[in-house]
């Protein structure tokens, strides 16, 4: 009897088995099935207009996406991001109306940002309370202080800069939306971060297993700090977008936003337990909603239809995923 | 200056008069417990020092403190002569204090390579990670020292020996002046432990302090140059290794001689089956396995590596799936893949895992412990509280469990004392069979027969006691039969009367 030999014996996983192992991929397969069925099922959707036309749509979420999926990444939620969107609008709006500059208008919406950045950071990070409760308070926080301040009345940008109309509905070489292309930069970039930076793979580390970081010599509370002033200067990236679109800063701008995140983030197969996930896999979620919704709507379904289907698509893909590691485990 | 395991000649020589690491007069309290109490610990470059005690003695404070874990409450530290201040990880790699603990510290997702370089990635142009040269020093780093490890496999893909072998990889994988081991051979096989021992002397001859922490009398009685022994928090005795016999460094280790380390009190086994298992096959190991125990006999099941003992343990408490076979618990057929009948047939299982499959770390002590038997305490639904501190508490007290309270969390406590506590839950459940699976890992010498003498007496207590070890020793002291596995099968049960160790060791390898 050999001790060696049994191990070769097992059967290898099949081709198409290890090509689903790897999540993105299993994500491209989903959207290109997708982008399939609706270019038959609805006419114009396959065209460039409306394709580029759903990528500047998506450039909202997948912006702020980048900073949900590293705080979720770290190990932690951020849950603020849709009255960021309302908030960081105020001083962009009523700056640029004031001194006519958008340079100065965005400085203060980042500025803000940073704040709350900040204060979400500091609050899970150095002060240990759970950041689901944080994002929480801050949310409902900056929700009732946009409420407050606006009297429910849209502040109008009044204005009315080019280069800042131009992040609504400018396109470079006249195909792709300026906001799509900063989305596209903002992703390359923290994709490589994520993958080939220290910084990044700390964030990994932190969030796979906190312990271990701490004692591989990482600082876990200022990695954590950090992500959440990355998600919430992204969210005001996409915060700035949107006031561009919409012309105005709004109370009710971003509501419900920052769970059409969480759900194309989970759907991307980012973990909410940390350390698993990637910023494709994020992105990718991102672009099967979107396509989704379009081409739903497409085919004339209401609203309401495209909210329950798409419930169901998200807690259909993480069941999938939970078998997948399930068996991959052995269990 | 600090040598590199990997690349030894671009170290300058080691000043082999001041010591590495010197520690003194070291104090830690914890809520309740002074772990450790003035303790001195000194560090000879090119030294490999053996740190040992018995369960709660310090040995694992004190290596948190040196790295960087806790902070204590008095004492100094120096390297090389110099003061330092050591109050995070962070602190302590920079020193250059590299420490492999007993609990494997990895993060699972990551590649084997990369959990190698965790704490200090090599970065090429512009910053960014170099992951060929992560991929290429891993492999050459176990080539170096002859374990055989894939760099780039998912690392919680791994059996528990070769991430072991990460482990120990990864303090070799910078510079470093001390390195500490913590029971770094508890997954390893015989020869995987004399290439670690090669690494060592190779450690220690670069002038690299060695600290060597291990249960494993012959383990320390090859290696080491020095012994430290520790005692309820206090420095003992520092010798040089020729000084000590067996009984000389039991001695100091529990302060009275341990006469008979199997102390056997029960009688005779009963002639009532109390467990049967007929023609069990797992998916992944078991093939055809078959066996009865009697209740009040301890029934000892060996085998190499990967024999199949944990995935045996499993199956028949119903831990895991089966796909064939029948398993009777007390005349009662077991439905597969059942633990809730298990329970309720009475076997449960004393798992090799206690940090994740056996105790709850975060809940007190009176929590785990009554986890199996809440609906005995139940009133109306609720647990009557003083009925169930009342019954753990007995238990603690039977047992002599160390702990400061009833509500102090069970991660706290020492291994030897958390394993009792598991006991606890499954004698409180009233069970008929036990099922043990390396009782005594990550337990030293005077626990240990602590818990033999538990053992002996569940047997007494007539439960069937099924053991899974890999302890020659352990097996041939309490077991009234041996049952020998190889590959996922049964080769040999055999009475303790006509078992030798050439016999099981024969059956074993198959």
């Amino acid at each position: 009897m050999s001790l060696a030999g049994t191990a070769s014996a097992k059967a290898q996983p099949s081709m198409l088995a290890r090509l689903f192992a790897r999540q993105e991929l299993a994500l491209l397969v989903c959207l290109l099935l997708v982008l399939a069925f609706f270019s038959v099922t609805v006419e114009n959707f396959f065209s460039v207009r409306n394709l580029t036309n759903v990528l500047g749509q998506a450039s909202l979420p997948l912006i702020a996406g980048i900073g949900c999926a590293v705080v979720f990444i770290s190990g932690e939620v951020d849950i603020s991001i849709g009255s960021l969107l309302a908030t960081i609008a105020l001083p962009l709006i009523i700056i640029m109306n004031d001194t006519n500059s958008l340079l100065l208008g965005i400085s203060g919406a980042l500025l803000f940002g940073l704040i709350i950045g900040l204060v979400n950071g500091y609050l899970t990070a150095y002060a240990g309370i759970n950041s689901l409760i944080v994002t929480l308070g801050t949310m409902f926080i900056m929700r009732g202080g946009v409420y407050l301040y606006t009297g429910q009345r849209a502040i109008p940008d009044d204005a009315s800069l080019d280069s800042f109309i131009a992040l609504s509905d400018g396109r470079l070489f006249n195909v792709l939306p300026y906001s799509a292309v900063i989305a596209i930069v903002l992703l390359a970039a923290f994709a490589y971060v994520m993958q080939h930076r220290p910084f990044g793979r700390q964030i990994y580390a932190v969030g796979g297993n906190q312990e271990v970081a701490r004692l591989a010599g990482y600082d876990v509370r200022r990695v954590k700090f950090i992500c959440f002033i990355i998600s919430a200067l992204l969210a005001t990236v996409a915060g700035i977008i949107l006031a561009a679109r919409v012309g105005s800063a709004q109370h009710t701008a971003g509501l419900n936003f920052e769970f059409q995140v969480v759900a194309a983030t989970v759907l991307g197969g980012v973990s909410l337990a940390g350390g698993i996930g990637s910023l494709t896999g994020m992105a990718l979620g991102v672009l099967i909603l979107q396509f989704l919704s379009n081409g739903l709507r497409g085919l004339g379904l209401p609203t309401e239809w495209q909210l329950v289907i798409t419930g169901m698509i998200i807690i259909a893909a993480v069941a999938f995923d939970e078998a997948k590691r399930r068996r991959a485990n052995g269990g | 200056m600090s040598v590199d395991f990997l690349h030894p000649e671009k170290g300058a020589a080691i000043d082999t008069n001041v010591p590495a690491l010197e520690l003194r007069g070291i104090d830690k309290r914890f809520p309740g417990v002074v772990a450790l109490d003035n303790v001195d610990f000194i560090l000879e470059p090119g030294k490999i020092h053996a740190l040992m005690g018995e369960n709660g003695a310090g040995k694992s404070t004190l290596i948190k403190i040196i790295a960087g874990v806790y902070g204590k409450d008095a004492g100094t530290i120096r390297m090389r002569g110099r003061e330092v201040d050591i109050k995070s990880p962070r602190d302590s790699l920079k020193e250059g204090i590299k420490v492999v603990f007993q609990e494997i510290a990895l993060i699972s997702e990551f590649t084997v390579a990369e959990n190698i370089f965790l704490e200090g990635y090599p970065t090429g142009r512009a910053g960014s990670i170099d992951w060929k040269k992560i991929r290429a020093d891993s492999a050459a780093l176990f080539d170096r020292i002859g374990f055989n490890v894939d760099p780039s496999a998912r690392t919680g893909s791994l059996p528990v020996s070769q991430q072991q072998m990460v482990e120990i990889a990864r303090a070799l994988a910078h510079e470093a002046r001390v390195v500490v081991m913590d029971e770094p051979t508890s997954s390893l096989t015989p020869n995987e432990v004399s290439l670690l021992f090669t690494v060592i002397r190779r450690l220690a001859a670069l002038g690299i302090a060695v600290v060597y922490v291990s249960h494993k009398l012959d383990e320390v009685f090859e290696i080491a140059d020095t012994v430290t022994v520790l005692r309820d928090g206090r420095h003992i005795s520092t010798r040089p290794i020729g000084e000590h016999t067996s009984d000389t460094l039991i001695q100091d280790m529990i302060g009275r001689r341990i006469d008979n380390l199997f102390p056997r009190k029960r009688g005779a086994a009963g002639s009532k089956i109390a467990l049967s298992v007929e023609k069990l096959s797992t998916a992944k190991k078991l093939n055809d396995v078959s066996f009865e125990a009697r209740a009040g006999e301890v029934l000892g099941f060996f085998g190499l590596m990967g024999a199949g003992r944990t995935e045996l343990a499993k199956a028949i408490v119903g831990y895991d799936p089966i796909t064939a076979g029948t398993i009777t618990v007390d005349g009662s057929r077991l439905a597969p893949h059942d633990t809730r009948t298990g329970v309720k047939l009475g076997i449960g299982l004393l798992t090799e895992d206690r940090k994740s499959e056996g105790l709850m770390g975060e809940l007190p002590v009176y929590q785990n412990a009554s986890l199996a038997s809440l609906g005995a305490f139940a009133r109306l639904g609720f647990v009557d509280k003083a009925s169930e501190h009342r019954a753990v508490q007995d238990y603690v007290d039977r047992f002599r469990i160390k702990t400061p309270s009833l509500f102090q969390q069970v991660k706290n406590l020492s291994g030897g004392n958390q394993q009792k506590v598991l006991i606890a839950r499954w004698l409180m459940r009233g069970l008929k069979v036990i099922v043990v699976d390396e009782p005594t890992r990550g337990i030293d010498v005077g626990a240990k027969s602590e818990i033999f003498a538990l053992i002996d007496r569940l047997a007494g207590e007539g439960l069937a006691v099924i053991m899974m070890t890999s302890e020659m020793p352990e097996l041939l002291g309490l077991a009234d039969r041996i049952a020998v596995m190889c590959e996922g099968r049964l080769t040999a049960i055999m009475s303790r009367e006509e078992a030798t160790q050439e016999k099981i060791l024969n059956a074993a390898i198959g």
